[in-house]
């Protein structure tokens, strides 16, 4: 719920040049859905370009789920988000942390490997992380091309990360 | 509360705000307006929750005890203390962005 509220956040002075809007939530996600959609109504009142669409893949991990098991539920979502992004073709992903984000980001870098349209990933750590990165943000700080935290204390310890202070 | 789905509408009525240290918790009760106090959970001191709660608190925008402390707290707090929590700004995000993608 927390990062469903923090990335629409992030959407909301967006311009409609971030269009489609493609939304992929964890299978098991029961309230982001009425979230997202009550969101893209109301932009729909003011823009009425605006389109956007709903998937959904397995949820990669469990919170506090182990580590040896995490590993192959996270390779099992690869597998399905794999032909989702492949279908989706997006310029850019928007991520901010839950598991769910890795597997999609993944995908898109070995579809980019085999030569499809290279996704610009700019993930975004959640505005709770002051002094550590999630796990999510730790794998992706080397697989973003825009790494972009919430707190001075986190741009000290990862450098190549981008402070633009709360954006949430 | 256990079986509502937002508490929304009591925060709003409400002149303060006991909480556990949630992020979301936090966020919502702040961004409303009002004055909080964090309770944190001494078996889950190495929850990553805690550092948003440590920094409100430094920042002064939160009173902070535990447990046993709370009555203590709550009978010497000076609500007035407290700095009002302003907002996060999505659009420097949007700026950010549209640099990154060329758009005006």
């Amino acid at each position: 719920g927390g990062h469903t509220t923090e990335i629409l956040r992030l959407l909301s002075c967006l311009s409609e040049s971030y269009c489609p809007r493609h939304y992929v939530l964890a299978d098991s996600d029961k309230m982001s859905e009425a979230k997202i959609r009550s969101f893209e109504q109301k932009r729909a009142e003011t823009f009425s370009s605006a389109q956007f669409t709903l998937d959904r893949i397995p949820r990669s991990r469990e919170v506090r789920q182990s580590w040896t098991t995490s590993v192959v539920t996270t390779l099992y979502s690869i597998l399905y988000s794999l032909p989702l992004i492949y279908k989706l073709k997006p310029d850019l992903i928007l991520c901010n942390g839950p598991g769910t984000c890795v597997p999609v980001c993944i995908s898109a870098l070995l579809l980019g490997l085999l030569s499809m349209k290279r996704a610009t990933i700019v993930y975004v750590e959640s505005i709770c992380r002051v002094e550590t990165l999630s796990l999510s943000g730790k794998i992706l700080y080397y697989f973003s091309d825009y790494f972009i935290v919430q707190w001075p204390a986190l741009k000290e310890k990862y450098p190549k990360s981008v402070y633009l202070g709360r954006i949430v | 509360f256990r079986f509502k789905d937002s508490v929304a509408e009591e925060l709003r009525r409400a002149d303060l705000v006991i909480s556990h240290a949630g992020a979301g918790s936090c966020l919502e009760t702040l961004e409303e307006g009002k004055p909080l106090i964090v309770v944190i959970n001494e078996k889950l001191m190495n929850n990553h929750q805690l550092e948003l709660a440590k920094q409100l608190h430094r920042d002064g925008h939160v009173l902070y005890c535990n447990c046993s402390t709370l009555v203590e707290t709550l009978q010497s707090m000076d609500l007035s203390t407290l700095k009002p929590f302003p907002p996060g700004h999505p659009e420097k995000f949007a700026l950010f962005l549209d640099n990154v993608f060329g758009f005006q």
